[in-house]
């Protein structure tokens, strides 16, 4: 996995530096609704079965909350050009995040899904058009 | 960096360097030591720091004080003129419009903007403008009264 | 002896100068030399152990004085409970203890982790968020009846199955099923009384110092009882001195039972001023009141109501499950059971009745008093099940409370009403308040109406007739009961040399209007000018002793107080006078603000009386000069206001959205020295009981996150959610203290909520709806999906 790449995909996502094999630290900044803040915290690959699926699992700290969840990313060929991605996760709120911010969550979380399949999607033309 | 800020609060004018992210109800409470004004919650819903800012009611927690500069502002202690009490505050005493007295200010600042702009509301139009001011005490039945009375001795007083 | 008809008029309100121009004094709006500013830092996590709490980076931001966590509190009581409650089997409640900061562990979301004091509040603030924990989240419940379950997470290690206590009282348990056994039909409910935020809108503020030469402390604090305060901070948290502190309660912006208890911040910002030497202020701001104020209701309940043929009621069963929070707030354990099952009689001639209820511990913020108590949750118990009941027997609900009413009685002529659950009512008229309540909603037409109504609208009427238990109370009977505290008030009237009278009292104004009432009843009795009375109250320096402002006490009970001093002060004058005229003590009479000799012109005005006290030149030989009196008053009973409430609303079919078109309220508090300000009261208990039946209630999440901690979550009654609020009257004095008052502060809250959601129960169910039950509140979401 490289963080270059995954700092860039992950929405929000100002710093993230390898501290193992298979976790990182970040700083994020968020803003849900009425909240928004800088998180600090880890992430995780654990269940790595590369290059099939993988769970990512983060655990994040901030003056407005805390938020873990753990996320399952599977990845399947469908043919050459396509790979199709499965993405399930449950995320876990506490402090103001979960107070003032609940009420947005399932918006926001859209919107940073959406974000990052662009990301995604511009970083995959980009590597087609370095390659090419 | 602390910024410098000229405002004209109930007829006087004041000069003071603030932090930037100093709210402007904590500017009129902490520097300038008006204390009606007062603050309910921390998501400007309850409406009890409301002021007129250049002569609309404006909740005092929604800007920041640098925001006022230049501007003019009235608290519930600037609503009396030359000791002559406002129809509204006479209303509210009046009508028994008030209980613990915390929401009162803000409550009158609002129902003062409404007079302005409609001075013939009827009881619908009432609650409609006070709708982002809450009261814990009076279940607003003697607010509304107490609107409804300033709202006729406010005409009579014009009509004189 | 009223003698200037002050007594019963709507006298305009002599402490609104201050409130309409901005001058109010509220806690928050006081800065003291040298004052610095305290945040906390908060749990974000309903149970988690704390591993480790970094302060180091915090301590030495800008401004930091000071940083405190539990560990420096390891040694320091925690916040006691003033009202003990027993097992069945007699053994004590389980009493973990509350600390100032969490130790080791926190127990619910919002609970104080570590304390920064700075010398600007934003530098607090920014310091606190700097302060590194580290927790192991653990998992959690906050349901009473899963919290009681077998295997639920431990809120406290040391109390097994998270019960704090479980209590019965009334007839015995067997002889109440024989009786469900053998009736002729039997009700039974199943519901949840959900939990509110009681919502002051002054959020809870405190400013504490030391003056270190002189050994004193000052707090400031926005309390309803600043000596019950006083009390149990001095002698069972810090351990001072109670004749060196000083607690004040000045202008308080609403209370409604959340601001009676005694929080850790208070106690913890008084051992902050001393370690730091230095005045120490704190305000909640609303997100943090939503999460650390006492909440108030939350009862699991199962009712069951045997009716025999004729409709009478025959026996009534209860097991409630009541929600304690966390921690044991300061009346916590005596809200579900001596305010709750002590009301199961409620208006009506039930001969058995049976309440049990077990108290549990969650992971979630205390629960206590808010308005009204424990009778909200027993009105709610028994009025929903009579209209139940009503349906379920095809009988008119008003027939059926007629059928079971105490029969009127005026508690001098008649005795008293023995309940099966211990109290015994003073006077009552419960016809009288259904009859006229009935008339002014013009009942009859209405169901006129809604049989004939054929464009398809839900409209419905929903009646709640209540009893409550006010005036608290009488300290040997709840000291038996496992009180702490006595639960008298204390009046001083003090008359100056010049005739003016300062008057103090222990009960505490929060928008009650005492300055106003109380000054009514001294000018009235004296008959003396109400400009010539000042009341004082909310300073333990100037106050005797006082046990505060709540359970609608302070008129039947802090007024009776003053009442006796005014008797003393009287007796006095007469003394005075007899002396001065030669005549006989016994010959004087006083009318009309002056002392007469009997059957002769010979008089003395009030003032020439006070100034003979104080200049005392020709003066009786024996007596003392001055007068000035201070007396304490015990009330030999509870007072039990009564009324009727109904609702009428207007439910819509296609989206469940229940419009509340008319309410009235019909109460009976006794005599009535203001009426202007009893209907003032009534009118804000009455939205705060349609706040719970249609827009309140905290939502915790599985977690125990309260999702809806803020105003733009938590549906507090708007001014356009409401109509105006039609009230009636009916007089029925309280034939046992001076005054004849019942009480006012929480009759609203307390019959209304049954009356909103029987409306539309009867809406749903004249409509054809098979339903037993929505739960509160009765959102359109709700009431869409019960009629679906």
């Amino acid at each position: 996995m490289d963080e270059n790449v995954l700092a860039r995909l992950v929405p929000g996502i100002s710093r993230l530096e390898r501290t193992g094999d298979n976790t990182f630290a970040s700083t994020l900044a968020i803003k849900l609704g009425p909240v928004s803040g800088s998180f600090n915290g880890s992430l995780e690959l654990e269940e790595l079965k590369e290059p099939e699926s993988f769970v990512l699992k983060v655990q994040q700290k901030s003056s407005i909350g805390n938020a873990a969840s753990a996320i399952k990313i599977k990845l399947s060929p469908v043919n050459e050009q396509q790979t199709e991605m499965e993405f399930n996760g449950v995320v876990k709120l506490s402090g103001l995040l979960a107070s003032m911010g609940q009420r947005v969550v399932g918006g926001v979380s859209g919107t940073l899904t959406k974000q990052f399949f662009s990301n995604l999607e511009s970083e995959l033309e980009r590597k087609q058009s370095a390659s090419t | 960096m602390n910024i410098t800020i000229n405002v004209k609060v109930n007829g006087v004018k004041y000069s003071n360097t603030v932090e930037p992210r100093l709210l402007l109800v904590h500017y009129l409470r902490d520097v300038l030591r008006l204390t009606g004004t007062h603050i309910g919650c921390d998501t400007s819903n309850c409406g009890a720091c409301t002021i007129h800012l250049n002569g609309m009611a404006t909740k005092s927690c929604t800007l920041l004080a640098v925001q006022a500069d230049g501007m003019e502002i009235t608290t519930i202690e600037g609503l009396a003129k030359d000791d002559q009490l406002h129809p509204l505050q006479e209303a509210f005493r009046e009508c028994h419009g008030l209980q613990c007295g915390f929401c009162t200010p803000g409550m009158i600042m609002t129902a003062a903007d409404l007079l302005q702009h409609n001075p013939n509301p009827n009881e619908e139009e009432i609650r409609t403008a006070l709708e982002g001011n809450l009261c814990r005490c009076t279940g607003y039945h003697n607010i509304v009264k107490a609107v409804e009375f300033a709202a006729t001795k406010m005409k009579k007083e014009v009509a004189v | 002896m009223s003698t200037n008809g002050l007594i019963g008029k709507s006298v305009k309100r002599v402490e609104d100068k201050r409130f309409i121009t901005g001058r109010g004094k509220y806690t928050d709006d006081i800065i003291l030399p040298g004052q610095t500013y305290a945040a906390f830092l908060r749990s974000p996590f309903a149970h988690a152990k704390i591993l480790e709490i970094t302060t180091e980076a915090a301590k030495a931001m800008p401004g930091v004085i000071a940083i405190y966590t539990g560990e420096d509190l390891r040694e320091v009581n925690g916040v006691p409970c003033g009202w003990q409650v027993n097992f069945k089997d007699g053994t004590t409640m389980k009493e973990p203890k509350h600390p100032l900061l969490a130790v080791d562990k926190v127990r619910h979301v919002g609970e104080a982790v570590a304390i920064v004091i700075a010398d600007t509040r934003e530098h607090a603030v920014d310091a606190a968020e700097a302060i590194m924990v580290d927790y192991e989240d653990l998992s959690c419940v906050i349901d009473p009846l899963k919290a009681a379950q077998p295997g639920a997470p431990l809120v406290h290690d040391d109390v097994p199955g998270n019960v704090c206590f479980d209590w019965n009282l009334g007839n015995p348990p067997g002889e109440v099923d024989e009786a469900l056994k053998n009736s002729a039909h039997v009700t039974t409910l199943e519901f949840v009384n959900q939990r509110l935020v009681p919502n002051a809108i002054e959020p809870r503020s405190y400013n504490s110092s030391y003056d270190e030469a002189n050994d004193r402390y000052t707090l400031y604090t926005s309390t309803q009882n600043p000596h019950l305060i006083r009390l149990l901070m001095c002698a069972f948290v810090l351990g001072i001195p109670e004749h060196k502190v000083r607690v004040v309660g000045p202008d308080v912006g609403g209370g409604f039972g959340s601001k009676i208890f005694h929080y850790t911040e208070e106690a913890l910002l008084t051992w902050c001023s001393r370690k730091t030497r230095r005045p120490v202020k704190w305000t909640a701001t609303r997100s943090e009141s939503f999460v650390t104020d006492a909440h108030g209701r939350d009862h699991v309940t199962k009712a069951e109501m045997g009716f025999d043929n004729e409709g009478r009621i025959t026996a009534l069963r209860v097991k409630t499950y009541a929600n304690l929070g966390a921690y044991l707030s300061t009346f916590g354990s005596c809200v579900p059971t001596y305010l709750h099952g002590t009301l199961m009689q409620g208006l009506y001639t039930t001969p058995k009745i049976n309440i049990d209820v077990t108290a549990v511990f969650s992971h979630s913020t205390p629960v206590d008093a808010y308005r009204g108590a424990g009778r909200p949750e027993a009105t709610y118990l028994l009025e929903r099940l009579i209209d139940l009941g009503a349906q379920e027997l095809n009988i008119d609900p008003a027939e059926l409370r007629f059928k079971n009413f105490i029969p009127p009685f005026d508690g001098v002529n008649q005795p008293g009403y023995q309940t099966q659950v211990a109290l015994q009512y003073d006077s009552g008229n419960y016809e009288g308040v259904l009859k006229k309540g009935l008339e002014m909603a013009g009942y009859e037409n209405f169901r006129n109406e809604q049989k004939a109504n054929s464009n398809g609208k839900l409209i419905g009427i929903g009646i709640s007739t209540y009893i409550e238990a006010c005036g608290i109370a009488p300290s040997a009977v709840v000291g038996s009961l496992g009180a702490r505290a006595g639960l008298y008030e204390v009046g001083q009237v003090r008359v100056q040399p010049t005739g003016k009278v300062s008057v103090y009292t222990g009960a505490h104004s929060h928008g009650q209007g005492h300055e106003t009432t109380f000054a009514q009843v001294v000018a009235d009795k004296l008959g003396i000018p109400m400009d010539d009375v000042e009341i004082i109250h909310g300073d333990s320096e100037a106050v005797a002793f006082g046990m505060g402002t709540y359970g609608s006490r302070s008129l039947a009970v802090g007024g009776s107080a003053i009442v006796k001093s005014i008797e003393k002060i009287i007796e006095k004058g007469k003394k005075i006078v007899a002396h001065k005229l030669e005549a006989s003590a016994d010959d004087i009479e006083f009318a009309n603000g002056k002392f007469t000799v009997k059957g002769t012109d010979k008089s003395m005005g009030f003032g020439d009386v006070a100034l003979t006290a104080y200049v005392p030149h020709v003066y009786p030989k024996d007596l003392e000069p001055g007068l000035d009196f201070s007396s304490f008053y015990d009330p030999a009973n509870f007072t039990y206001p009564f009324g009727c409430h109904i609702a009428i609303v207007e439910v819509e079919k296609a989206t469940g959205k229940v419009q509340l078109k008319r309410f009235i309220a019909v109460d009976d508090v006794g005599n009535v020295i203001n009426p202007m300000i009893v209907e003032g009261q009534i009118h804000g208990g009455v939205v705060q009981g349609v706040g719970q039946a249609l827009f309140e209630g905290a939502d915790y999440d599985e977690n125990g996150q309260l999702t809806n901690a803020s105003y733009m979550d938590y549906c507090m009654p708007r001014a356009d959610d409401l109509p105006m609020i039609e009230t009636g009257s009916q007089v029925t004095p309280c034939p046992h203290n001076p005054l004849g008052v019942k009480g006012a502060g929480e009759a609203g809250c307390i019959g209304s909520t049954p009356a909103v959601v029987n409306a539309v129960l009867d809406a749903l169910w004249k409509g054809g709806y098979t339903v037993k039950d929505i739960p509160m509140p009765l959102t359109s979401e709700r009431v869409w999906k019960a009629m679906q």
